[in-house]
């Protein structure tokens, strides 16, 4: 709810004096009533992710050519000089996302509801800045401490680039997060020569963290049925107790792992096999689109 | 205005300021986009000597001792669980751990940078936080930053013979803070304030910020408290381990 007033606050001081009051009125309400519905269903799980992607329609699509167009969008999206060229980014990806890669639309942009509370509050601090005298050509104002906070044409133009810019960049991290999963990304790091012992870290963590996660959930579920998280101070203990034992027995665990290794001939070298997946002409021709785009927009501007 | 108005103004912004918390906290990431490219490789830049130490040490740790690239796994996946599992905090909002403290004070700064830089990777891409082009500026902020002010503080405890729990508290709260007060120079050095340039910026970012970011750091401390006492209960031999192979530190 909070988030949602912000996002309307943010919205209003952003074109206060470009739009006139009453439509500002009305965009600003619909903000905050479209937010305040997102954001009742923003909780999903930390594998919501991995899942989304491995069930994309663009999860068969080369890895390799997604992460390196997602990489240089990204580039172009932050480097943009104005806000319109990641604007069309923001919309013409999550698009793709969405309706390319048959991801719902409602889990989609529940996802940035997570990234929303940093952006809305640094957004605020971007917009207001304070003055000792009130600058002439402030479009909002309110006194504060003997001085003034106000927002300022310049302001608001920098707000906006920030605001579009991230979007834009978000829609970019979005659109390869759910379409590739973890192990194919690796896998693109290993060809441009990531040292090993990253990489074999890298996929032991991914492979470890859902059985930690499932055995968390355990340990949380039968603490919450003894009534360990009931006050405040009984739920910082039980956090940490959970928390501790959780790691003491991911560490024995790790001994068991290592034993079961070594006796299947584990010589200090991994390997995992990836699928290959040839380059298609349609993931080509839809991620050329906004690069040649974003080119053209950062030249002409 | 009167003493008695400016009393009662000050008042009302702290209390919208008590209010206005959003609803989740997590450490405070720099979302994805939200920095000019210059500036992504500049902290990039910064976090470099760290990663290639990291690096370094992680490969004379596991050719030494192979069971230690399981232990280290486990620990970055333990880190990455706690990071998007909520923990219980003051303000009813949900909050999540950082994690990096605890990293530091069993593994030391070089490694930690490494297991760090990797879970941010996983959040930016599992969890959606943080972010790929910020990911050198996290990085500093979270895993360099944060931990060499625990590690420093907590030698320091050691030598003033602090007990070893207030000294793994204090070390894992005060690195926690020192990340957040990071991030927020990180954030004024992009956006300077019109009139009173970085400095005022660094203020209003540190502001907005508090509401959800001085809570999680005592939460923080805490919890890497009660997980230390876990640790040094149930897994005595894998600290053991640790402890002849001096790298870390709670020890």
């Amino acid at each position: 709810m909070i988030t949602a007033l912000l996002a309307g606050v943010v919205l209003w001081s952003l074109f206060a004096e470009t739009l006139p009051p009453v439509p500002l009125a009305a965009i600003s309400a619909a903000t905050v009533f479209v937010s305040f519905l997102l954001g009742r269903h923003h909780s999903h799980g930390p594998t919501a992710m991995d899942s989304l992607a491995r069930s994309s329609r663009l999860c068969g699509e080369n890895a390799s050519f997604k992460a390196a167009a997602s990489g240089l969008l990204l580039i172009l999206s932050t480097a943009s000089p104005t806000p319109l060229p990641p604007l069309f980014l923001f919309f013409f990806l999550s698009g793709i996302t969405v309706v390319m890669g048959n991801i719902p639309v409602r889990k989609y942009f529940a996802l940035f509801w997570l990234p929303a509370a940093f952006l809305l509050l640094s957004a605020l601090t971007l917009l207001w800045d304070f003055y000792r005298v009130l600058p002439e050509n402030e479009v909002l104002s309110l006194p504060f401490f003997g001085g003034w906070l106000a927002v300022t044409p310049a302001s608001q133009s920098l707000g906006g680039l920030v605001l579009s810019r991230a979007l834009g960049a978000v829609s970019c991290l979005y659109f390869l997060s759910l379409s590739t999963p973890l192990p194919e990304l690796f896998a693109v790091l290993r060809r441009i020569h990531t040292p090993e012992v990253v990489l074999d870290l890298c996929m032991l963590i991914y492979r470890y963290l859902f059985i930690l996660l499932a055995t968390a959930h355990d340990m949380r579920d039968s603490a919450a049925s003894r009534l360990g998280y009931a006050s405040l101070l009984k739920s910082l203990r039980t956090t940490g107790l959970v928390y501790g034992r959780l790691l003491a027995n991911s560490f024995r665990r790790a001994g068991q792992c290592f034993d079961a290794m070594e006796s299947r001939c584990y010589t200090g070298k991994i390997a995992f096999l990836t699928q290959r997946k040839p380059l298609t002409g349609k993931v080509i021709c839809l991620l050329s689109i906004p690069l040649v785009g974003m080119t053209f927009g950062m030249f002409l501007t | 205005m009167t003493s008695s108005e400016k009393k009662i103004l000050s008042l009302s912004v702290m209390v919208s300021l008590a209010i206005c918390v959003p609803q989740t906290a997590h450490g405070m990431h720099i979302m994805e986009g939200y920095l000019p490219p210059a500036f992504c490789v500049f902290w990039g830049a910064l976090c470099l000597p760290f990663l290639v130490a990291g690096v370094i040490a992680l490969r004379k740790l596991t050719q030494n001792q192979r069971r230690s690239l399981l232990l280290l796994a486990m620990t970055g996946a333990f880190v990455f669980v706690i990071s998007s599992l909520k923990i219980p905090s003051v303000t009813g909002s949900c909050s999540h751990m950082t994690g990096t403290g605890l990293g530091a004070l069993l593994f030391g700064v070089p490694v930690t940078s490494v297991l760090g830089i990797i879970v941010l990777v996983f959040q930016a891409l599992l969890l959606a936080h943080g972010g790929l082009t910020t990911l050198g500026a996290n990085t500093f902020s979270m895993a360099v930053a944060g931990p060499l002010v625990t590690v420093g503080l907590y030698q320091i405890g050691k030598k003033l013979r602090f007990p070893k729990l207030l000294n793994v508290f204090l070390a894992a709260a005060l690195g926690d803070l020192f990340t957040y007060c990071v991030t927020s120079l990180q954030l004024a050095i992009a956006y300077p304030s019109a009139e009173g340039g970085i400095g005022a910026s660094f203020l209003e970012f540190l502001t907005v910020f508090a509401p959800t970011q001085l809570p999680l750091a005592i939460i923080e401390g805490i919890l890497t408290m009660l997980v230390m006492m876990g640790l040094q209960s149930y897994a005595k031999p894998e600290l053991a381990l640790l402890q002849n192979r001096k790298r870390g530190l709670f020890l």
